[in-house]
Order: C-alpha cells, then structure tokens, then sequence
C-alpha cells in the first residue's frame, strides 16, 4: 500500500509522518488521490441507489441495497407511493444517520426489467466522465438503464444481454485506458450483427 | 507418533531434511481473487500446504446481538479439510485446535483492519486448508490477509506470518511436519510489516534469552520475502488483464 509525506486523502491514513493506502487502489500522483481498485460503498447524500424492497411496515419500507447498512423509506402522509415487497426501486439518499441507517426519499417504482449487481467500486466506470459512457450503452442497445451507486444496475427494454456484456466487460477491464474506445467498438460489432 | 524414541536426523551436514538451510523458507506461492462469489479471496501455496482465503463483507450483523454500533466485528473460520493430512483431521467439523487458530486469526485481523469504518457490520473470513504440512496458521493468515486487501475493505497494513522452530541448538524457519513433530520448539508469528510490529507470538516449547531476537529477526528477514509476494500478488490480478490490450 502507498505511502509518502504526510497529508490528508481520502482513503488513507496517517501514521508516524507517513500516509498509507487503507485500501488496494492505484495511486495518481497528479491528483494526489487513491483511486480504490476495490472497496465497500460508501453511502453520500444525494446518490442514487437501486434497491429492493424487504418488507412493509405501516409507511415505512425496508429496502435492501446490499450493504451493511440498513435502509429505510419513510413517506410522509401526503406522498402517494405505495410499494410491495419485492418491488425494484430507484431512490435518493437524504441522510446517513451515525453510519447506520440510510434514509431515502424521492423513491420510483421500477417495473419490470432485470436487475444486475456489479462491483460498487467499479460504477464511477460504468457511468463515464459525464454520464458518457451510461449514454452510450443505451444509445446503442435501446435500453433504459438506472444505475445506483450501490452497485444494482436496473435494466429494461431493448438489448439486455448486450447491456449484461458490456458492463461485465467494464467492470473488468475498469482500470485499463482507453475503455470508452473499445466499448465502442464491441457495441458496433455485436449491434451489427 | 512423535517421541524421543523413533526421532529422525533432522540435520545432518548443516542441512535440513528437505535439503533447505536454517533460515530458508518453502517455496511460496499467492494468488489473489481465485473465487469469483468471495467479496476476496486468496490461495496459499507454501511449501505442501495449500490453503484457500475468502472473505464476505462487510455484511449485515447476523445474530443482531452480536452487533456493535461503534465498529464492525471480525468472525474467522479456520477449518482444515477432512482430507487435508494424515488420519488426524478425518473428522470434519470444528474441534479444540480449530476453534484456538480461528480466534487467534480473528485477534491478528482486529487490529490491523479499519473497525470504525465500517459500525455495526461484520466481517467473515474463511480459512480453509486443503493440504496441510505444518505451519497451516502462517499460510491461512497470509492468505487471509491478502483476500481481505482484495476484498477492498480498509486496512492499516498486510500481514503475514511465518513459523520459526528449533531443532537442537538450531533455529530453523518455517518448519514442515516432520520437523514440527519432533522439533524442539515451534513458535507462529504474525507481523505487520510496515512497523514491524507483532501481532500473533505463540510458543510451543522454549527459547532461550539470547535465541528469541534472533529467531524475531529471522522471521522479519524472511517475511520482505512474503510481503512482497503478497503485495505482487494483488497487482498482478490487474496488470494480466491490462496487458490483455496493451498491442491496442
């Protein structure tokens, strides 16, 4: 794991006037970041996850996000949502209460279509620089495509096999330039047949 | 079994009985990432041992109990495979050896892994031997080590461990199973390489004053050796698949 002078980046910590990588990642040095290879999601406000919904209490839906972390949706009185179990939603996160519970508003119901999990570490990747490379997949497959930050992938219409390729191939090569390229060139290949 | 009465000539010439010198380990072999469901995972092959890592997590806390809010909490499995050495393991399931090198391991990992970062979850980590010949703790603790690194979860530093005995009025490193049977000594050490500090010392047997630096000092020089290898081991999964494009 990395180590140089002291100083404060994410994802390392500081020990004897040295700073170490907490995680397997690749230092930039241009940056001055460590870009973790792998890791657990680490759940910010405002991010948009995909998730299923464990179970009903009253107003309170449960939904499972895969993490260690509890999530929770709790309509007001005047929200018209109304979910049952198993049912695929797309959310905001509104807080993070003490690392523990992840509180959620703003929640679609996503019907239909199939649900993949990938790396979470590996979604930056997946979306590209701007949304680039999320806009390309589904320009060139036809499918609508959410993608949460937890590392669910919402997939429905168009080309789906295609789509599960292409992500599958993002996640492994995440770490190799000149991804955008040759997810490129796959799309148009396989497109054409 | 072992005793005084049927003991080999485990040095004869300077030389162990494998042919290796006092402070020479096995040949040694990581991998990282071998299974594809483990959050991380790692295979070990040291010598005749073959040991297999995997880690989960950090999950949801199951019993809910068990939880602590303020940090997560380690579980370890060490289990050797009914088939992994001679009659003495046929028995599978947990027994009295198990259970002590599973806590052991659990100890070693609490201090080295970021607890607070991740509160109220918990962390699995399966150790499983599939072959062993002496020293299965040090090569389930390195294995363990690097599956928990390629699981991404937050760690101060990767640690290996290695076995230092004595035969006679030798130290030796990294004993196999013959020497550990009949050796006067065998003592597993668990250390973090960064500051060199110590997080697993168990004694069976005794050493002198004078003979425990050396055989800590042993142990460090031979471990640049391992944690080099580890930390190889993590690069190469990524470096194979990027030389894949690199004619591209």
């Amino acid at each position: 794991m990395v180590n140089e002078a002291p100083s404060r980046i994410s994802h390392c910590y500081v020990d004897g006037g040295k700073t170490y990588s907490m995680v397997l990642g690749i230092y930039d040095s241009e940056s001055r970041t460590v870009v973790p290879l792998e890791g657990v999601w680490d759940p910010k406000i405002d991010e948009v996850v995909v998730g299923v919904v464990k179970s009903v209490k009253n107003k309170v839906y449960e939904v499972d996000l895969n993490h260690h972390e509890r999530s929770i949706i709790i309509s007001g009185k005047f929200d018209r949502i109304s979910f049952r179990t198993g049912d695929v939603v797309e959310a905001r996160i509104k807080d993070v209460e003490n690392k523990k519970t992840i509180i959620l508003q703003f929640p679609r119901l996503l019907s239909g279509g199939t649900v993949i999990e990938v790396k979470p570490a590996k979604v930056p990747r997946i979306v590209g620089k701007g949304n680039t490379m999320i806009n390309q997949i589904s320009e060139a497959t036809g499918s609508r495509i959410v993608v949460g930050k937890n590392g669910r992938i919402w997939i429905s219409g168009g080309d789906v096999g295609l789509v599960t390729r292409a992500i599958a191939r993002i996640e492994m090569e995440a770490h190799v330039s000149g991804l955008t390229e040759r997810i490129k060139k796959m799309l148009e290949e396989e497109t054409r047949r | 079994m072992a005793s005084k009465a049927n003991k080999p000539e485990l040095i004869k010439d300077g030389k162990r009985l494998d042919g290796r010198a006092f402070d020479e380990i096995r040949p040694f072999k990581i991998e990282a990432s071998v299974l594809k469901n483990a959050d991380g995972s790692a295979m070990v092959e040291w010598g005749n041992n073959r040991v297999l890592a995997a880690v989960y997590g950090p999950v949801e806390t199951q019993p809910k109990h068990m939880a602590d809010p303020m940090k997560a909490i380690i579980k370890c499995r060490y289990q050797m495979a009914p088939f992994s050495s001679l009659s003495e393991h046929s028995r599978s399931g947990p027994n009295r050896r198990a259970t002590e090198i599973s806590k052991v391991t659990k100890e070693v990992f609490e201090n080295v892994v970021m607890l607070n970062e991740f509160p109220g979850s918990m962390i699995n980590i399966f150790v499983e031997i599939l072959q062993g010949d002496g020293g299965t703790r040090a090569a389930g603790i390195t294995a363990a080590s690097v599956a928990l690194a390629s699981a991404g979860i937050h760690m101060k530093d990767l640690v290996y461990a290695i076995s230092v005995g004595k035969i006679g009025e030798e130290l030796v490193l990294d004993m196999d199973m013959i020497e550990d049977n009949y050796s006067d000594s065998d003592m597993p050490m668990a250390v973090s390489p960064k500051d060199n500090s110590i997080l697993l010392l168990q004694m069976d047997g005794g050493y002198t004053r004078e003979e425990l630096p050396r055989a800590i000092d042993m142990v460090i020089e031979a471990g640049k050796v391992i944690s080099a290898a580890q930390r190889e081991a993590l690069r190469s999964v990524y470096k194979n698949i990027a030389k894949k494009y690199e004619g591209e």
